[in-house]
C-alpha cells in the first residue's frame, strides 16, 4: 500500500444546470518521501486533485488515502485537523498575512501544530534568518515564497503541496525555490507535490504525473532525478 | 445611450450580487431617515393633533377673567374688537364631591358653544339636573353613567359683595348621563382651588340653565380666520398677541365700568339698606318709646294709686283717730262716771255699811228683842204654864199674873221695840235698796255707756280693719303693678339693649358694607391665552422637548450612516478596481464610471429612506404618543406624512451616503487605468506603537499581537466599530439611566424627603376648638406615632415671566416638621429649617422660574394677591414644587393669624389595609376634609412613571438596531476585505472556532473599547436627555444605577454576540479555493 493513494476519484462541480467534471476517475499513487511533479494544461484537474489531497476540497466519489487515512471520508473538524497536522501548502501568490512579519507568518502556522518545528530554525533553513522581522511587503517575491515554504514546512507536515510555486517568480528565483523544495524533500524525507504547467522542471521529480481532462493520464517514475541546478528551461 | 444602458444593467446586476452591501446601505438609510423623520414628525404631529382637537371643540383663543366677574357690556365691548369672531360669556365654579374618605374638588363648567367637551360615552345632558363628567372621575367616585352625584358648593368667598349669594347650581344632585374629555383640561394637573385639598381633581359639565350667577365668571374669545393658524405656531401666537393688545386697550375702561357699576349697585343697595335700616331703627325706636311710655304711665298710675292709698290711709287714720278720740272721750266720761259712781258707790257702800251696821245693830237689837221676846215669851209661856198649873198659887198666880202682866208688858214693849226696830230695819233696808237701786241704775247707766263704747269701739275696730285690709289690698295691688312695671322695665331694658345691639350690628354691617364698597378694588382683568392653560402649555412644552430630542438622535444615526456607507462603498470600489480600470481603459469617462456607483448608492439610499420615512412617520409618533397618552386625555394622535421632514431626511441621508460614495469612488477613479488594473497592493503591514513598548509586547501572546496589529491596520473600521458600539452602549445606558432617574424619584421624595404616611387636610371652617379636638384625637390614636401641624397654601410663584404652581408649607413648629419632612439644602446637603429672613424653595422651582438664593420672588394666591418673599435656601425635591416658610414669617407677611389646615401623620408601620381603615376612621370625623395616603400617592405616581419606560424601550430598540446594522455591516466588510487572509489561515488548518476568534478577537476588543467609551458617553447623554425631557413637575434624580451600567454592557454584548454568530457562519462559508485562486 502506497503512502498516498487516489482511487477512482471523481469531482463534479455544478454550475447552474451544467455539471463539470473536474476529476474523472483519477488514480495515482505516491510513496513516502517522493518528490512528485504534476504537470498538465489548465483545467486538467491538477489543482482540484491537489485541493482534494490537501483537504481543501471533497470528492464526489472515489477514495483518497494518505498514510492509511481515508481523507475522502473526513468531514468538518477532522478534515481541518488533517489540514492542520498533515498538510503544508505553498501557493503561487504566497498568501502571506500582510500584517505579520516573516517569522510571525511562520508562527501563525506553528502555533496550531503539535509537532511543529522551531520557526527560527526553519527560517534559517530557507535562508532568511536575516529577514525574519520584515513584513511581507518588505520582501521580494522569492523571499516571500520562501517564507511561505517555511510556513508550510514548519508545521512538519506529512505532505507538502505546492501549487505553481514559481508561477509568479522569475527564472532565477523560481529555481532557488524549486531547489529549496527538492532539498526539503531529500533532507527531511518529506513527500512533496508540485503542480506546474512547466513540464521542463519535471526531471527534478521522483515521479511525474501528467494530467489531462481530469485524469492522471501518465505516471512516470524517474529513477534518476536531476538536481534543480542542472535543469534549464 | 447604449453605454448607459449597459452600465444600468451592470448596476442592477451589482445589486443582485452584492445584495448584502446594498441592504446594509438601505438599512442605514432606513434607520437614519426613519428615526429622523419619525422623531421630527412627532412634535408637529402632536401639535397638529391638539390643533385639530382644539379646532373641532371650538377652543378659545383668548380668555378674559376678571376679579369681579364680567358682564354683557363687556361682551359687547369685546365683540367690537378687531379680529374677534365670537365672544362667549360663561360660568364655572368649584364644588366638592364627597366620598367615604376623600373630598374631591371638581370644577363645575357650563356647557356652552365654546370649549366643547368631547363626548366619550353616553350623551350630553338634556335636562338641568343632568351632567357629564370626566371618564376618570367615574372611577374616582366609583360611579357609573346613570348614577347620581351630589355636588356640594363651597362657600362662595369670591363674590362677597353679593349678600344674598344664590347657590351657583340650582340642582346639586346631578344625574351622570355621559363621560367627556374637556379640551381645556387635558392634563392631570387641573389647577388650584379654594376648596378641599386645594387642587382640582376633576371637572363636571352642567347645562347652563342649572347655573345661577350674577356675572359671567369668564369670557372666551375665538378669533376670526383662526383655522388658518396652527396653535402654538409663532404666527398664531403673534396673531393672538395682537388681539390681546387690543383687548388690553379697552381693559381699563371696562374695568372702570365694571367697578362703577358694581359700586353703584352696591351703593344703591347700601342706601336701600340704609333706608331700611333707618326706618327699621325708627320703628324700633318708636316701639321702644311706646313701651317706655306705657311703662311711664303705668308708673304714674302706680304712684297715683300709691298716693291715693296713702291719702286714704291718712284720712282714714285721721277719721279713726277722731273716732278713737271721741271714744276715748266717751270712755273718759264713762270712766269719770264710773269713778264717780264708784266713789258714790263706795260712799253708798259706806252708807250701806253704816246702814247695814245700823241694820245690824237694829237686827242685833231686834235679835235681842227677839231673844228677849223669846225669853219673855218663854218666861211668859212658862208663866202661862205655871198659871195653868192648877196647884198654882194665886200669889204665885198673881205673882205669876203680875209676872204675866209684867211679862206681857215687857212683851208688848218688846213687840213694839221689835216693830220699831223692824221698821227701822225696814227703813234702812228701803234706804239701802233705794241706794242700791240708785247705784244699780247708775251702774246700768255706766254699763250701757260702757257697752255703747264697746260697740262703738268694735265698729271702729271693724271699720279700721276693713279700711286696713282695703289699704293693704290696694297696697298689694300697687306692689303687684310695681313688680309688673319692674318686669316691664327690665323687658324694656332688654329689648332696648337688644335693639341697641341689633342696631349696632346692622350699623356695623352697613359700615362694613360701606367699607366693602370702598374696598371694591378696581377689578382686574386677566387677559389670558391658551398658553396660560396648564395642560396646553405643558403639552406644548413636551412637544418642544421631543423636538429637542429629535435633533440629537438622528445625528447619531446619520453619522453612523455616513460611516457605514463610506466603508461599504469604499470596499465596493476597491473590489471593483479592475472593472473601473477596464472601463477607464475602454474610454468611459469618470462620470460614467461614477454613475454606476451613484446609482447603486442612490437606489439603496432612496428605497431605504422611503421605507424608513413611512415606517418612521407611522411608528415613532404613535410610540411616543402612547407614552404621553398616560399624561394627557386627548383624542389619539393624527399621524401624517410630513413632506418637509421627509424631504429633509432624504436629502440629508442622500448627501451623506452618495457623498460618501462619490468620495470613495473619486479617490480610486482618478488613478490611471494601469494602476487600477494592477491589483491594489494590500494594506501594508506595519509595526504598531505598542511594539516599541517591549515589556508589554513581549507579554502578549502571538494571537494577541496579531489582533493588536490588525486593529491598528484597519483604522476606519476600528473607528466605526467603536463609534457604533459607543452609540449603542450610550443609548442603552441613557435609556436605563433615564429609567433609574425616574424610578428613584419616588423613593427619594417619599422616603428621603417626605416621611409622613398620610396627609390629613382639615376643613377650612373649623373653630380653634374643633381644630384642637381633631388634633388631639389623632394624637391619641395609638396607631399613630406623630402628628405634625402645618399650614399648606396652594399658590403661584412668579419671577418675571415665569410662573409655577407651588404648595407653600408653613409648619407650626420648625422642630416638629423635621419628624416628617427632611428639608435638605441642595448645596450643603445638610438639613435646614425655616427661618425668619425668607423662604426655602425647592430646586426645580428655582430652575424653572430662574432664581437663586438671595433673589426675591412673588407669590400669588388665586385671587391675584401678590406677596414678595426672599429666597434663603434651595432645597432638594423631586416631585412638584414647594415653598417652606416659617410661621413667624407667614404671620408677618400675610398679617394673618396662623391656622393649621394640614396634619402630617406618621403611623406605626401599618399595612396598607390598616392604613385604609384608619383613614376611614379619621375621615368619619367632621373636622377632616381629605386624607391622602402616601401609599396611594405612590401607586398613582408609579403608573405615571411607568409610562416613561417607553422612552427606555425606544432607546434600547434603536440602540440595538444601530448596533446590529453597524456591526453586521462592519463584519461583512471585514470578511470581504480580508477574505484571502482568512482563507489562508483556514488552509493552514485553523479550526472554525479559531478562525472565528482570530477575527472576532479584534471585534471583541473594539467592542470593549466602544462599550467603555459608550458608558462615558451614555452618562452624559443621559443628562442631556434628562435635561430635555424632564417634566416640569418632576426633578429627575441624576443617578445611574450600577446595574444599569451592567445592563448596558450586557445588552450591547448580546447585540454584538448576535452579529458575531452571523460572522461565525459567514466565516465558515468562506470558500478557501476560490478565495485563494483569485488575484487581488
Amino acid at each position: 500500500m502506497s503512502y498516498i493513494e487516489f482511487k477512482d476519484v471523481c469531482k463534479e462541480y455544478k454550475m447552474g444546470e451544467i455539471t463539470i467534471k473536474a476529476l474523472d476517475k483519477t488514480n495515482f499513487r505516491i510513496e513516502k518521501g517522493e518528490l512528485v511533479v504534476i504537470v498538465g494544461p489548465s483545467g486538467a484537474g491538477k489543482t482540484t486533485a491537489l485541493n482534494i489531497l490537501g483537504g481543501m476540497d471533497t470528492v464526489t466519489s472515489g477514495e483518497v488515502l494518505v498514510d492509511g487515512k481515508k481523507v475522502s471520508e473526513l468531514k468538518n473538524k477532522k478534515l481541518i485537523q488533517y489540514r492542520r497536522e498533515d498538510i503544508g501548502f505553498v501557493f503561487q501568490f504566497y498568501n502571506l498575512v500582510q500584517n505579520l512579519t516573516a517569522i510571525e507568518n511562520v508562527e501563525l502556522a506553528t502555533q496550531i501544530c503539535k509537532d511543529s518545528l522551531e520557526p527560527l530554525e526553519v527560517m534559517k533553513k530557507v535562508g532568511l534568518e536575516d529577514r525574519i522581522n520584515n513584513f511581507p511587503s518588505q520582501l521580494s517575491g522569492g523571499e516571500q515564497q520562501r517564507v511561505a515554504i517555511a510556513r508550510a514546512i514548519a508545521k512538519n507536515p506529512k505532505l507538502l503541496l505546492c501549487d505553481e510555486p514559481t508561477g509568479a517568480l522569475d527564472y532565477k528565483t523560481g529555481k532557488q525555490i524549486l531547489k529549496l523544495l527538492q532539498d526539503t524533500a531529500r533532507k527531511e524525507n518529506m513527500t512533496v507535490l508540485i503542480i506546474t504547467h512547466n513540464g521542463a522542471i519535471a526531471p527534478m521529480a521522483d515521479k511525474i504525473i501528467q494530467f489531462k481532462n481530469g485524469k492522471a493520464e501518465k505516471i512516470t517514475k524517474n529513477e534518476n532525478p536531476k538536481p534543480v541546478e542542472e535543469i534549464e528551461w | 445611450m447604449k453605454v448607459k444602458k449597459a452600465l444600468l444593467k451592470d448596476s442592477v446586476k451589482e445589486i443582485k450580487v452584492g445584495y448584502k452591501r446594498f441592504i446594509s446601505i438601505l438599512l442605514m438609510a432606513l434607520l437614519g431617515v426613519g428615526f429622523f423623520a419619525g422623531l421630527r414628525a412627532t412634535s408637529p404631529d402632536m401639535v397638529n393633533t391638539i390643533d385639530t382637537y382644539f379646532k373641532e371643540q371650538n377652543v378659545y383663543d383668548i380668555e378674559v377673567l376678571s376679579t369681579l366677574g364680567l358682564t354683557d357690556e363687556d361682551i359687547t365691548a369685546l365683540e367690537n374688537i378687531e379680529n374677534v369672531e365670537n365672544v362667549y360669556g360663561t360660568y364655572s365654579n368649584d364644588g366638592l364631591v364627597k366620598l367615604e374618605n376623600k373630598e374631591n374638588v371638581v370644577k363645575i363648567l357650563a356647557i356652552d358653544d365654546v370649549n366643547n367637551p368631547r363626548l366619550i360615552s353616553g350623551n350630553m345632558p338634556q335636562n338641568s339636573n343632568e351632567c357629564v363628567v370626566e371618564e376618570e372621575f367615574l372611577n374616582l367616585i366609583e360611579k357609573q353613567i346613570g348614577d347620581t352625584v351630589s355636588i356640594e358648593l363651597g362657600e362662595d368667598e369670591t363674590s362677597s359683595e353679593d349678600e344674598e349669594t344664590k347657590p351657583f347650581l340650582k340642582e346639586t344632585n346631578l344625574k351622570i348621563v355621559g363621560t367627556v374629555q374637556s379640551p381645556i383640561y387635558i392634563s392631570r394637573e387641573k389647577g388650584t382651588s379654594q376648596l378641599g385639598a386645594g387642587k382640582i381633581d376633576s371637572y363636571i359639565y352642567v347645562p347652563k340653565d342649572n347655573i345661577q350667577s350674577e356675572a359671567y365668571t369668564e369670557i372666551y374669545i375665538t378669533l376670526e380666520n383662526r383655522e388658518k393658524y396652527e396653535t402654538g405656531s409663532n404666527r398664531y401666537n403673534k396673531y393672538v398677541e395682537e388681539v390681546k393688545q387690543n383687548i388690553e386697550n379697552i381693559k381699563e375702561e371696562r374695568e372702570q365700568a365694571r367697578y362703577q357699576s358694581l359700586i353703584d349697585e352696591a351703593n344703591q343697595k347700601i342706601s336701600e339698606a340704609e333706608e331700611e335700616f333707618n326706618t327699621q331703627k325708627q320703628e324700633g325706636e318708636s316701639k321702644l318709646q311706646e313701651a317706655r311710655n306705657t311703662i311711664e304711665s303705668s308708673k304714674a298710675q302706680i304712684t297715683q294709686a300709691e298716693n291715693e292709698v296713702i291719702q286714704n290711709e291718712k284720712s282714714m287714720n285721721s277719721q279713726f283717730s277722731e273716732a278713737e278720740k271721741q271714744l276715748k272721750n266717751a270712755k273718759e266720761v264713762l270712766n269719770k262716771n264710773e269713778a264717780e259712781y264708784t266713789a258714790q258707790k263706795a260712799e253708798l257702800e259706806t252708807t250701806f255699811t253704816q246702814a247695814e251696821e245700823q241694820k245690824q245693830s237694829l237686827q242685833n237689837t231686834l235679835n235681842e228683842i227677839v231673844v228677849n221676846l223669846q225669853t219673855v215669851e218663854e218666861k211668859y209661856n212658862l208663866v202661862l204654864e205655871q198659871l195653868k198649873k192648877p196647884d198654882l198659887s194665886e200669889t204665885e198666880k198673881s205673882i205669876l199674873e203680875k209676872a204675866k202682866a209684867e211679862l206681857e208688858t215687857n212683851k208688848q214693849q218688846l213687840e213694839t221695840g221689835k216693830a220699831q226696830t223692824e221698821a227701822g230695819i225696814q227703813t234702812i233696808e228701803n234706804q239701802v235698796t233705794e241706794g242700791r237701786n240708785q247705784l244699780a241704775s247708775a251702774e246700768a247707766q255706766i254699763e250701757s255707756g260702757k257697752k255703747q263704747i264697746q260697740s262703738q269701739e268694735k265698729t271702729l275696730n271693724s271699720k279700721k280693719a276693713s279700711a286696713k285690709s282695703q289699704i293693704e289690698s290696694a297696697k298689694a295691688k300697687i306692689e303687684e303693678s310695681k313688680k309688673e312695671l319692674e318686669a316691664g322695665e327690665a323687658e324694656l331694658a332688654q329689648s332696648e339693649a337688644e335693639f341697641q345691639s341689633k342696631i349696632q350690628e346692622a350699623e356695623g354691617k352697613l359700615i362694613d358694607a360701606k367699607e366693602e364698597v370702598n374696598k371694591i378694588e378696581n377689578p382686574t382683568w386677566y387677559i389670558l391665552d391658551r398658553s396660560d392653560n396648564a395642560g396646553y402649555s405643558s403639552f406644548i412644552q413636551d412637544t418642544e422637548s421631543i423636538e429637542n430630542l429629535s435633533i440629537v438622535f438622528p445625528i447619531v444615526f446619520f453619522a453612523i450612516a455616513v460611516l457605514v456607507s463610506l466603508t461599504s462603498m469604499t470596499r465596493m470600489v476597491e473590489e471593483e478596481r479592475q472593472e473601473i480600470g477596464t472601463l477607464k481603459a475602454l474610454g468611459y469617462n469618470t462620470f460614467h464610471i461614477v454613475f454606476k456607483y451613484i446609482l447603486y448608492a442612490s437606489l439603496a439610499c432612496i428605497i431605504g429612506a422611503i421605507i424608513g420615512m413611512n415606517i418612521g412617520f407611522q411608528l415613532l409618533p404613535r410610540i411616543i404618543w402612547s407614552m404621553y397618552e398616560m399624561m394627557y386625555t386627548m383624542p389619539s394622535i393624527i399621524v401624517s406624512f410630513n413632506y418637509e421632514n421627509a424631504m429633509l431626511g432624504l436629502s440629508i441621508i442622500y448627501i451623506c451616503i452618495v457623498g460618501a460614495t462619490i468620495y470613495a469612488i473619486l479617490r480610486e477613479a482618478k488613478s490611471v487605468p494601469a494602476t487600477l488594473l494592477r491589483p491594489k497592493s494590500p494594506k501594508l503591514g506595519k509595526r504598531v506603537l505598542l511594539e516599541r513598548v517591549t515589556f508589554i509586547w513581549k507579554r502578549l501572546n502571538f494571537s494577541h499581537k496579531v489582533t493588536v496589529r490588525n486593529i491598528f491596520r484597519y483604522k476606519k473600521r476600528f473607528l466605526m466599530t467603536i463609534i457604533g458600539i459607543f452609540g449603542c452602549t450610550s443609548l442603552i445606558l441613557a435609556g436605563f439611566g433615564l429609567k433609574d432617574s425616574i424610578s428613584k424619584i419616588l423613593p427619594y421624595q417619599y422616603e428621603n424627603i417626605f416621611q409622613y404616611d398620610m396627609q390629613v387636610a382639615l376643613k377650612t371652617t373649623l373653630t380653634d376648638e374643633q381644630r384642637q379636638n381633631a388634633i388631639t384625637n389623632l394624637k391619641e390614636n395609638e396607631k399613630i406615632t406623630d402628628v405634625v401641624e402645618s399650614k399648606i397654601l396652594s399658590e403661584t410663584a412668579q419671577n418675571g415671566e415665569n410662573e409655577e404652581d407651588v404648595q407653600i408649607v408653613i409648619p407650626e413648629s420648625k422642630e416638629e416638621i423635621k419628624k416628617v419632612i427632611n428639608i435638605i439644602d441642595l448645596e450643603t446637603e445638610e438639613k435646614i429649617e425655616c427661618n425668619q429672613e425668607g423662604v426655602i424653595i425647592t430646586d426645580k422651582l428655582s430652575e424653572l422660574i430662574d432664581v437663586k438664593v438671595g433673589d426675591t420672588i412673588k407669590i400669588k394666591d388665586s385671587d391675584g394677591n401678590e406677596k414678595e418673599v426672599k429666597i434663603t435656601n434651595i432645597a432638594e425635591n423631586y416631585i412638584s414644587h414647594y415653598i417652606y416658610m416659617s410661621k413667624e414669617y407667614y404671620e408677618n407677611l400675610y398679617q394673618e393669624q396662623y391656622n393649621t389646615n394640614v396634619l402630617f401623620v406618621k403611623d406605626n408601620n401599618l399595612t396598607e389595609d390598616e392604613e385604609e381603615e384608619i383613614s376611614k376612621e379619621i375621615i368619619a370625623k367632621n373636622e377632616v376634609s381629605t386624607i391622602s395616603l402616601t401609599s396611594n400617592v405612590l401607586k398613582t405616581l408609579d403608573d405615571t412613571m411607568n409610562s416613561l419606560n417607553y422612552v427606555v424601550v425606544i432607546l434600547i430598540v434603536s440602540a440595538g438596531l444601530l448596533a446590529f446594522v453597524v456591526l453586521y455591516n462592519l463584519s461583512n466588510v471585514n470578511i470581504s476585505e480580508r477574505i484571502r487572509e482568512l482563507a489562508t489561515i483556514k488552509v493552514l488548518g485553523f479550526y472554525d472556532r479559531e478562525v472565528y476568534s482570530y477575527i472576532t478577537r479584534e471585534t471583541i476588543l473594539l467592542t470593549i473599547i466602544g462599550i467603555i467609551l459608550g458608558l462615558i458617553g451614555g452618562y452624559f447623554l443621559n443628562f442631556y436627555i434628562i435635561g430635555t425631557c424632564e417634566i416640569d413637575m418632576l426633578r429627575f434624580v441624576k443617578v445611574i444605577d450600577p446595574l444599569s451600567y451592567l445592563y448596558a454592557i450586557l445588552i450591547t454584548a448580546v447585540f454584538s454576540i448576535i452579529v458575531n454568530i452571523f460572522t461565525y457562519f459567514a466565516l465558515k462559508k468562506i470558500d478557501m479555493i476560490s478565495s485563494l485562486k483569485s488575484v487581488e
